[in-house]
């Protein structure tokens, strides 16, 4: 882009010199960078004004009076050269990057920062490196793209939920989002759909970012007081920059496909093991039951011999359901920009549309995205300046977002047995499936819809007003604004929707924000070495969220698929709920030349959620960095380019809770005999209050050999105190629990970051930067001396160990894994073992048996960038690493049942490893089924019991290939253009891991989920 | 000109500042204070439906004090239609009543109890015949609620197993209502003796009894002085007080509440929305107040949508008649009509036992094929998977009183009681006396009360072993075994240090 912008320049330039008499001298300006030519490079002969600038294949040619013998090349970012031309008319020189003038600047809570002043522990991502990446929202692209940034996808759903943990998980209860920012508009990520995952994020075309800032320590994130605990995410968006209206257009285009398919068993294989549980079960008539079971057995079965039956069962056929229901999807992504605008006026105008089916059909995300952006030069004092994204996203829902549903396709995919056939042979749907999953899924797929559609408007106005040369008053109005409609559809032709003649549901939900920001802004530098400057602001966001959703059954046919068709309205609903914030807010900085850097800020703080007593709080925070490298010692060394020491403590708050949590209700429920009823929801709590946060960060900041070695190591301590907490209340005192402030929970870590230039050599130019992160997190204390609370199934919080991760904005850390050990199988019976307190092998464990067997909240995790350039080829290898995370997959475990409990498939290597006879050591149990069902052994636990179903998540995957090809300038100017790129990518192409689900990436309960996809896009940029 | 610019943004600043900073008070719109919430009739009147309401729930008599308890018992056997119930119907470790069902019961006791606080404190506005109706149907719910959760977790007076282990006792019970964080944090309650509960039940049922006769209001879905005399005839059968069994059964069967059903009537009674013979049901008003598909109490026990049209699918059918239960009525299946792919064209056989004709086969739609089911639940509500459930049937009434007069040596009132009762189901009286005639009663109990959830608790009473060899070898629950009980919530145990949980768990 810098290239391009100079162009003007150099023309000018070069018609200001054609007058000038003396010799001709020519050649050509490269970049040391990257070897390819510097366009609109300046060419002075020194000492004078003659001068020209190089054409866009970096070539000049410069008339040099006789008396002059020396030229000065420069380039912005590069380092001035002088070349001594003697008698040479030929000369080619290469412009070195200057690092030291290549000043990064960092945004800030409300302000920017050279990064050389900056203080706290921030990450930035630049948004050209997640440019067309076919995400949908851009927490997603995060993963593995910072230090002490862990993001997981949910699941596949293209547009669904992002699970973003800056630092840990710092709230059991309370939230773990971190607060993200919108071009100064905070916004609420919680996605409040009924049927799919929408994640609010989507609403940003993410080639529309400009850069991500992360605040990740308190102190950085503090003057955001209240809304920081969980690190705070800035997004900048593109702006307009003044020239001739310049067009980019950008387009891709690919396919999903799933990574895996799961090898279950066939129709005569999973007969085979059926008949041979139910003999090990005692059924004396296995062979007929076991057909029985896949509604296969002959009428005439009390007449055929076991072998006879065993020939049936042989003979039946094996349908790839899988493959039927999962699939490759289309993706797409076309978009146009138009910046341009004068030195009072500037624009950035772009729209985009973006399309990707998931691997299960019809699941799919379609957005269209408007933005602008306006600032304007009123006078010398006053900027007046707007952003408006507008947005709409629409998404085929799926049957459920999880969970163990018939109708459900990801469930079901896998686990519906394999001999039923999915069509007739008419090609009509078959109806008559055998097994536990009765329904045909495909059918159910086909027949039933529904739909979730978000509109959304972020955007803002902004005037800043000059009151003297170093005194600034700005104000920012915002709005978030989304209006989300959903309908679902269950046709009357499927068996969910026979016995009602049809359902159909339609959800309305409406969520405003409003912001309103003032800061003022002064800065002066005193004897030209003390540089101070000090921000005061003011702050208030208002929220309300309202609903209105309706429910209707007796549909006449399955045409009629809208709400008011319906014969009998089974239900309407509707809420309103809300909540407002103000603070106030300082923040000042000093430096001594730069070298010695203090900054203090703080904020106070009030949410209406909590109790009258205590909604205010205090938020401060203190840093100091010395920038070593800018000492004299150091100042011109040529190993030491950078070298930074930092130190921060500061204190955030949490308020994600409900917002009516600190409150004593009655609210209704439990209508009776059609009279409405009321009852307690929850107890009052006048002195709930804040959530907070205190982390000290150590850091240093470095850069070695000019800056070809760059980098930082944070070390944090981050604890949770006062913790908002769900405390369990007995039931028999009438509630579930109470939100409290007690209990801590500890985050400590190391984050390192190193980003290289391995070789830069005749143009060839290698470039990796890596990531690590390890988190320690454990619960410090919890209250009244407790050592534990009972989480969810097999999970617990303790004292001493970790959380596990809350999988969805708003729902809570589970526990850490708190359960029975498994000792594999018995291998003279065949039954499964676990061990007792004492360590010895029972069959029946007991709740005193249980031990810790970490949580779902992996402790190590990071990324691994490459990329490789010479001339216009590009090659990006981006991978990204996961490790320590124990989990249950439900769907996992449906399938480690071997389909003893129930009528499911299986998977063929479980299968295999079954016990089978006398001496065999497996973990696996013999298949055992009595001819009731019952799948546990007598006097014994299920199979699954205990640590049986965790799994480790650990996984290495190559996130990112991309192959790209910058044509060169001359080349496509013949064609119109500026800029012309194509490149073909991958994503997920492959993974590390011996995981034996579908996917080790994802959270919650992992049944029925849809895993993420392969990607793969070709994509061309052009600008002109 | 400076300055008036100084002055213009300040004020600027203050206006924006000030117009906005208001306060941050937001009350919420679906809710109100639970302070005074109860104080005015309307809303005691609501918060007493809710204690209803908690009636309906799957964990409670929406499903499993019906379906899971016969489950556990040796009525029936389950299809793995659906896989659900057959923990239980086999007794797995833990396959029993839920932790929902002791959450759910404590909260709805907690409601009652806050109902009390608050009438015994008063009501403004609420007449003297409010308050009593209100107490009244408050201490039926409290000790229907006691009641059902100590027959649940501990032994039942009549039959108590410790040789070598001390009584743990029976549950906890709380009579105050909990509304602030000071009881919430600090009451841990400990076990009441089953003794002191069954106490309880009976001070709360007399109570409602008093309260009722004057101010009741009619109907079966509410609580009425007819039903608290037959929950009472019921609760006393159980502690082995067979004397007030014998006065209460006569007091029910004197009251206004039910009516006893015989032959062909009786039949059709369970054809109807609201049973005839119910004294006290749980009702499901609405389509949207049905369990559903999964866990309805028609669809565990039918596959059947409606008896108009067998074909249409209706729920799993998770959980049908035992060889015993086939044996008492002479189910078998039998084809009416051709094609046999219909299920329209089969039923069952019967014998002259009316009952019979609470069977009939189901479809086909399910896994395990056509199959004998029980329809005492099947749609009669007009919607499907929300039948209203009898709690209290005014028949329970004669086989309470003939148990109780057979205990107390009146063996010929209980023989003549038995074959009065047995001459409405249509079958010939009996002659029998000592245990035989014990094991009729018992029997005519098991009979008229199949999938009405009575079994398994008229097993515990006496002490008996669960014999179901007829789902395999050797399936037998002795009455010694620890998972005749079912755990406390581990959490509750954790919880409260003065709470012990139940032997083997």
């Amino acid at each position: 882009m810098r290239k391009i912008l100079l162009l003007g320049l150099a023309f000018l330039i070069a018609s200001a010199s054609a007058f000038a008499q003396g010799r001709v001298v020519t050649g050509t300006v490269t970049s040391g960078e990257d070897g390819l030519p510097i366009p609109g490079a300046s060419v002075v002969v020194k000492g004078t004004t003659i001068g020209t600038a190089t054409d866009l294949d970096g070539n000049f040619s410069l008339n040099v009076p006789q008396a002059n013998n020396t030229l000065v090349f420069s380039f912005v970012g590069s380092e001035m050269q002088e070349v001594n031309i003697g008698n040479r008319s030929q000369i080619n020189v290469i412009l070195q990057p200057d690092t030291r003038s290549l000043e990064e600047v960092i945004v800030t809570g409300y302000g920017t920062q050279p990064k050389r002043e900056v203080t706290g522990a921030v990450s930035s991502v630049k948004g050209e490196l997640i440019e067309n990446l076919p995400m949908q929202s851009f927490d997603r692209a995060l993963q593995g793209r910072a230090a002490g940034v862990q993001v997981r996808s949910s699941n596949g759903l293209p547009g669904g939920a992002v699970n973003i943990r800056i630092r840990g998980v710092g709230s059991i209860n309370a939230g773990n989002e971190p607060l993200f920012i919108v071009d100064g508009v905070q916004l609420n990520n919680q996605a409040n759909s009924s049927l799919t995952q929408a994640n609010p994020l989507a609403f940003l075309n993410p080639n529309d970012i400009e850069s991500m800032e992360i605040l990740k320590d308190a102190a950085s994130a503090a003057i955001y007081g209240s809304q920081a605990a969980n690190g705070v995410v800035i997004i900048t968006t593109k702006k307009g920059k003044a020239g001739k209206a310049r067009f980019e257009f950008n387009a891709f285009a690919g396919e999903t496909e799933p990574m895996k398919y799961l090898d279950v068993l066939g129709g005569s294989e999973w007969y085979e093991m059926r008949r041979d549980a139910l003999t090990r079960g005692g059924d004396g008539i296995a062979r007929a039951r076991a057909l029985s079971n896949m509604g296969r057995l002959p009428s005439n079965w009390q007449s055929l011999s076991p072998e006879e039956l065993d020939a049936v069962g042989e003979a039946l056929p094996t349908y790839d359901w899988q493959r039927e229901l999962m699939g490759r999807g289309r993706l797409q992504n076309y978009e146009m920009n138009v910046s341009g605008g004068d030195d009072k006026t500037q624009f950035f105008l772009s729209g985009s549309y973006n399309y990707q089916e998931s691997s299960f059909r019809p699941v799919d995300f379609e957005r269209g995205t408007f933005r602008t952006s306006i600032s304007h030069k009123a006078n010398e004092r006053l900027t007046l300046e707007t952003n408006i994204n507008l947005s709409t996203v629409s998404q085929n829902v799926p049957f459920a977002i999880d969970g163990a549903f018939l109708g459900n396709p990801a469930f079901s995919a896998s686990a519906v047995l394999p001999h039923n056939p999915i069509r007739n042979e008419d090609g009509s749907f078959n109806e008559a499936i055998g097994g536990v999953l009765g329904q045909n899924i495909a059918l159910v797929n086909e027949f039933n819809s529904g739909s979730t559609r978000r509109n959304t408007v972020v955007g803002n106005a902004i005037a800043s007003y000059k009151i003297t040369d170093n005194i600034t008053y700005r104000a920012l109005f915002g709005i978030d604004y989304y209006f989300l409609q959903e309908e679902r559809y269950t046709d009357p032709r499927t068996p969910d929707g026979a016995g009602v003649r049809g359902r159909a549901s339609a959800f309305n939900d409406w969520r405003s924000r409003f912001i309103n920001t003032h800061t003022v802004n002064w800065n002066k530098t005193f004897n030209g070495v003390h540089n101070v400057s000090a921000l005061v602001g003011y702050e208030f966001v208002s929220e309300t969220r309202q609903g209105l959703n309706g429910q209707a059954i007796g549909f006449p046919t399955f045409q009629f698929r809208y709400i008011d068709s319906g014969a009998e309205p089974v239900f309407v609903g509707g809420f309103w709920t809300g909540y407002r914030r103000q603070g106030a807010f300082v923040n000042a900085n000093y430096n001594y030349k730069e070298k010695y850097l203090f900054t203090a800020t703080a904020r106070y703080d009030g949410s209406s959620r909590f109790g009258a007593n205590t909604q205010y709080g205090l938020f401060p925070s203190v840093r100091a960095g010395w920038n070593i490298a800018m000492e004299d010692f150091l100042k011109d060394s040529e190993i030491v380019t950078d070298l930074k020491v930092r130190a921060s403590w500061g204190r955030t708050g949490n308020d994600q809770i409900g917002n009516f949590a600190a409150r004593g209700l009655y609210g209704a429920g439990g209508n009776y005999a059609n009279s409405a009823g009321i009852r307690p929801t929850s107890l009052a709590n006048l002195e709930l209050g804040w959530e907070t946060n205190e982390t000290v960060n150590l850091g240093l900041d470095y850069g070695f050999f000019s800056n070809r070695v760059t980098g930082s190591i944070d070390l944090f301590d981050r604890r949770t105190k006062d913790l908002l907490l769900n405390q369990p209340v007995l039931w028999t005192n009438g509630f579930g629990s109470i939100a409290n402030n007690v209990g801590e929970l500890q985050n400590r870590g190391i984050e390192f970051e190193i980003g290289t230039v391995n070789i830069d050599r005749g143009g060839f130019q290698w470039r990796t930067s890596f990531n690590f992160t390890y988190i320690k997190n454990e619960i410090v204390s919890l209250f009244d001396d407790l050592e534990f609370i009972a989480g969810a199934a097999g999970q617990q919080l303790a004292v001493g160990q970790p959380v596990g991760n809350p999988p969805f904005p708003g729902s809570s850390a589970p526990g850490a894994w708190f359960q029975a050990e498994y000792a594999g199988v018995n291998p003279a019976t065949g039954r499964p073992m676990w061990l007792d307190a004492d360590g010895n092998r029972t069959y029946l464990p007991i709740a005193a048996d249980r031990r810790y067997f970490g949580s779902s909240l992996a402790p190590y995790y990071g990324g691994l960038n490459n990329t490789f350039r010479f001339k216009g080829f590009e090659l990006t290898a981006f991978f990204t690493y996961e490790y320590g995370a124990v989990v249950s997959d439900g769907q996992y475990n449906f399938l480690r049942e071997n389909g003893t409990r129930l009528t499911l498939n299986a998977l063929r290597e479980v299968n295999d490893r079954a016990w089978v006879n006398p001496g065999d050591m497996t973990d696996i149990p013999r298949t055992y089924v009595t001819a009731a069902g019952n799948a546990n052994e007598l006097r014994s636990q299920g199979r699954n019991f205990g640590t049986a179903s965790l799994l480790k998540a650990d996984f290495i995957r190559l996130a990112q290939l991309t192959v790209g090809y910058t044509f060169s300038p001359t080349l496509v100017r013949n064609l119109g253009l500026t800029r012309a790129r194509i490149y073909a990518q991958g994503l997920n192409l492959w993974t590390y891991s011996d995981y034996p689900g579908y996917d080790p990436e994802f959270v919650g309960a992992g049944t029925g989920q849809i895993p993420i996809t392969r990607n793969y896009t070709v994509g061309v940029q052009l600008g002109f | 000109m400076k300055y008036i610019y100084k002055y213009a943004i300040a004020l600027f600043l203050g206006i924006g500042v000030l117009a906005t900073s208001c306060n941050l008070d937001v009350d919420p719109r679906q809710s109100i204070d639970a302070n005074g919430a109860l104080d005015t009739p309307d809303g005691l009147e609501a918060a007493l439906n809710s204690v209803y309401a908690r009636l309906r729930a799957e964990s409670n008599y929406g499903r499993d004090m019906f379906a899971l308890s016969d489950a556990l018992a040796d009525v029936g056997r389950t299809t793995n239609n659906s896989g659900r119930l057959i923990g239980e119907n086999n007794n797995n470790p833990g396959a029993h009543f839920t932790a929902g069902f002791w959450q759910n019961s404590y909260f709805a006791i907690n409601e009652a109890n806050l109902i009390l606080d608050q009438i015994s404190s008063g009501v403004e506005g609420a007449s003297a015949a409010q308050l009593s109706r209100w107490e009244g149907e408050a201490k039926f719910l409290r000790a229907l609620y006691y009641f059902d959760l100590v027959k649940v977790y501990a032994y039942i007076p009549t039959a108590v197993y410790e040789p070598g282990v001390t009584d743990e006792g029976g549950v906890p019970m709380p009579l105050e209502g909990s509304i602030t964080s000071d009881i919430a944090f600090t009451r841990n309650s400990p076990r009441a003796s089953v003794n002191e509960i069954y106490t309880q039940v009976y001070s709360d049922l007399n109570d409602a009894i008093n309260l009722l006769s004057s101010a009741g209001r009619s109907g079966p879905q509410y609580a009425t002085e007819g039903a608290a005399h037959g929950l009472l005839s019921r609760v006393a059968l159980y502690r082995g007080d067979y004397q007030n069994a014998v006065s209460a059964a006569t007091a029910a069967l004197g009251s206004s509440a039910g009516t006893v059903l015989g032959g062909m009537d009786y039949v059709s009674g369970w054809r109807a929305a609201e049973h005839p013979e119910s004294m006290f049901e749980v009702r499901i008003q609405l389509a949207a107040e049905a369990l559903g598909v999964n866990v309805s109490l028609q669809s565990s026990f039918t596959t059947l949508l409606n008896l108009d049209n067998k074909n249409a699918q209706g729920g799993w059918g998770d959980f049908i008649p035992g060889p015993r239960v086939l044996d008492f009525f002479g189910l078998s299946q039998v084809q009416i009509d051709e094609p046999g792919t219909d299920s329209n064209n089969w039923d069952v056989t019967r014998n002259d036992d009316v009952r019979g004709f609470l069977y009939t086969t189901g479809n086909t739609v399910r896994n395990a094929g056509r199959q004998i089911e029980s329809i005492k639940f099947v749609s009669k509500a007009g919607f499907a998977f929300g039948d209203n459930i009898p709690v209290l049937r005014k028949s329970e009434m004669h086989l309470n009183r003939a148990e109780a007069n057979y205990h107390l040596g009146n063996v010929g009132d209980a023989l003549a009681e038995l074959n009065a009762f047995k001459g409405l189901r249509g079958l010939e009286d009996v002659n029998l006396s000592g245990d035989e005639l014990l094991e009729e009663i018992l029997n005519e109990r098991f009979k008229e009360f199949a999938f009405e959830g009575q079994r398994f608790f008229d097993l515990k009473r006496y002490g008996r072993d669960i014999n179901k060899t007829y789902l395999s070898a050797n399936n037998v629950l002795p009455f010694e075994d620890f998972k005749v009980l079912p755990a406390f919530p581990q959490r509750e145990v954790d919880g409260n240090p003065n709470l012990n949980q139940n032997r083997g768990y």
